[in-house]
């Protein structure tokens, strides 16, 4: 309370003329601000995207290319089979956002619709999960995938990523759920629909947007991962774009060009997805973390 | 409460049935094999010697022994207090500004969140893959445009020195994030009524004022939360600082992460599995701590209105 009648003596002072040259000074100064700092925030990425495009005796002389030049992305993609990397990163994101959506979807259904012993302790538990830094269960996950052999797999990658994505998908989709109406379902049972038919046509359909918020937040994670991917995975052929990119650095050290084609040809597709899916993705993510 | 109404007793919970168990069991299985599993491995391995090759063999409490009496793992945990302290400084305050400058009914305010937004869907280690190039002393992009624009004096071995490397892997991590968070407060500001606004106004409360007694106030539970979300990124930060530094030069970037990851798997032929892991025990506890910390003090101080 302090802090609002502290406040309120403070402003009830007279009304200072805040005139048209004020407004506009006030106007200006916000849109340059915004403007440099999205200069900022553009630039590198704008830098990268013309120098991919620099012959590679230019990469150092002006900072436009005087002639679009395709010899780096031809460089890139031949010695690096980028192709093969990126299928391998769809692979994995596929992989792990199709289980975990399965999985998330029944058990934050029922954390949010049904009441049972021990149901409060269970959710804690999903919920702590959901802290655990991957850097605790790295090398426990390491001697694990070794142990029943599925190191250096890309399924056993992506199991690696499943239980930090379970525990925060459940947790999600259960507050999707919880905002539904429980008369939904009651009505629905009246007409003789069972439990699972409940579920599946009732309260499913209705959690789209729950769903989208899942899948967003968790192929842009799986896609973007570098710690695990970079570790379980030693087969050249095997490596997700994250890893081999990286990998690929040394072999391109000081080929700027190529370099920079082989980085905007690995964001591309993220990029694009967050072009055409702006709106979902940006309320994904912060419905993600607002609820988070 | 419309429990006490008999007629609500049909809109109550479910009780359990069937689906309960049938429900909750994949992601059960998945949390017990591939997340508890792992974590009580990973406090059995701290008190054990495994080099990956042979059998894993007890060693008590010498791992944090060890730990506590190097100078490495120190100055890495000076290193993930400096970047932890600077980012959660930086990523929240400037995102909340420019959230608010955003929302006081600027035109074209979506084609600047896209803007600001596209550094967020790049993974880490490719933009820090980007900024080594930027950053390179020669020809990179950095020094380059400060030689050009005559602030040729101002240049740097960003990456190279130890005076430098830290502030330059902070500026990378702010410009990747500072959408995100921007984004998470664009949302919030949203969210908070307008009579609010139209009252200070009244009282003749200018920007600046009303920024500081009805915009940080009223989002203090979101600023929070992006408080504890920026600790323990940067408790856990790993995978920019390796991409471009790998903790060099001569540790002087090495965060608890690049420490651990190059005693795991950076050294060639002598990998320390058990001790890496005591590493990790410190950052699983420290975020942990933390974020309690942080949350309780958040609520702590909470407003009435």
């Amino acid at each position: 309370m302090t802090d609002m009648t502290e406040a309120s003596v403070l402003l009830a002072r007279p009304a200072i003329p805040y005139g048209r040259f004020a407004h506009y000074f006030g106007r200006a100064a916000i849109y340059s601000t915004l403007g440099a700092i999205g200069a900022l925030q553009a630039f590198p990425l704008v830098w990268l995207v013309v120098t991919a495009f620099k012959n590679p005796r230019e990469v150092f002389n002006s900072f436009l290319p005087s002639q679009l030049d395709f010899s780096n992305f031809v460089r890139v993609w031949s010695n690096l089979n980028l192709p093969g990397h990126l299928i391998n990163s769809l692979y994995v994101t596929s992989l792990t956002v199709a289980i975990t959506l399965a999985a998330a979807t029944l058990a934050g259904y029922v954390f949010a619709r049904f009441r049972f012993f021990g149901r409060d302790a269970l959710f804690y538990i999903f919920l702590a999960a959901m802290m655990i830094p991957s850097q605790t269960i790295l090398i426990p996950m390491f001697q694990f995938l070794k142990q029943i052999g599925l190191i250096n797999t890309l399924t056993g990658l992506s199991f690696s990523y499943l239980g930090s994505a379970v525990a925060f998908s459940v947790f999600l989709m259960r507050s999707f759920f919880v905002s539904l109406p429980k008369e939904l379902g009651d009505a629905a049972r009246m007409d003789g629909a069972g439990e699972f038919r409940t579920f599946w046509y009732v309260y499913l359909p209705l959690a789209k947007s729950g769903v989208a918020t899942v899948v967003i937040i968790q192929s842009m994670s799986v896609w973007n991962e570098f710690m695990f991917a970079n570790t379980f995975i030693s087969s050249p052929g095997l490596k997700t774009i994250q890893s081999a990119v990286f990998q690929a650095v040394d072999e391109f050290s000081t080929d700027y060009g190529a370099l920079c084609a082989g980085l905007m040809l690995a964001l591309m597709p993220i990029v694009i997805v967050f072009l055409v899916l702006q709106k979902q993705f940006v309320r994904g993510l912060t419905a993600g973390a607002l609820k988070g | 409460m419309p429990t006490n109404r008999p007629s609500s007793a049909r809109f109550a919970l479910r009780q359990w049935n069937w689906v309960v168990p049938a429900f909750v069991a994949p992601a059960a299985l998945i949390l017990i094999v591939l997340m508890a599993l792992p974590m009580a491995n990973a406090v059995v391995l701290t008190f054990q010697f495994w080099n990956g090759m042979t059998p894993p063999s007890w060693i008590g409490l010498s791992n944090y022994q060890t730990l506590f009496s190097e100078p490495l793992f120190w100055s890495a945990l000076r290193n993930t207090a400096y970047y932890t302290i600077a980012t959660v400084v930086l990523k929240t305050s400037l995102p909340l500004i420019l959230a608010s400058l955003l929302s006081s009914g600027v035109r074209f305010s979506v084609f600047f969140r896209t803007m600001y937004f596209m550094p967020v869907v790049i993974s880490l280690a490719i933009s820090g893959l980007l900024w080594k190039m930027i950053y390179e002393p020669n020809f990179g992009l950095l020094n380059e445009t400060l030689r050009f624009i005559g602030l040729g004096n101002f240049t740097q071995i960003w990456l190279g020195s130890s005076n430098t490397v830290m502030p330059s892997i902070i500026a990378v991590s702010l410009w990747q994030g500072l959408g995100f968070y921007l984004l998470i407060f664009y949302a919030a500001i949203q969210g908070v009524p307008s009579d609010l606004y139209d009252a200070a106004k009244m009282d003749n409360a200018n920007a600046l004022r009303r920024f500081w007694h009805v915009t940080v106030p009223m989002l203090r539970p979101v600023i929070v939360l992006v408080i504890v979300l920026n600790t323990i990124n940067g408790v856990k930060v790993f995978d920019q600082v390796w991409a471009m530094t790998a903790g060099g030069p001569n540790h002087a970037s090495d965060t608890l992460g690049t420490y651990l990851y190059s005693t795991a798997f950076g050294s060639v032929g002598n990998p320390q599995f058990g001790y890496a892991t005591t590493i990790a025990m410190v950052i699983l506890v420290l975020s942990a701590v933390l974020s309690i910390i942080q949350i309780r003090i958040g609520r702590r101080q909470e407003v009435e209105y």
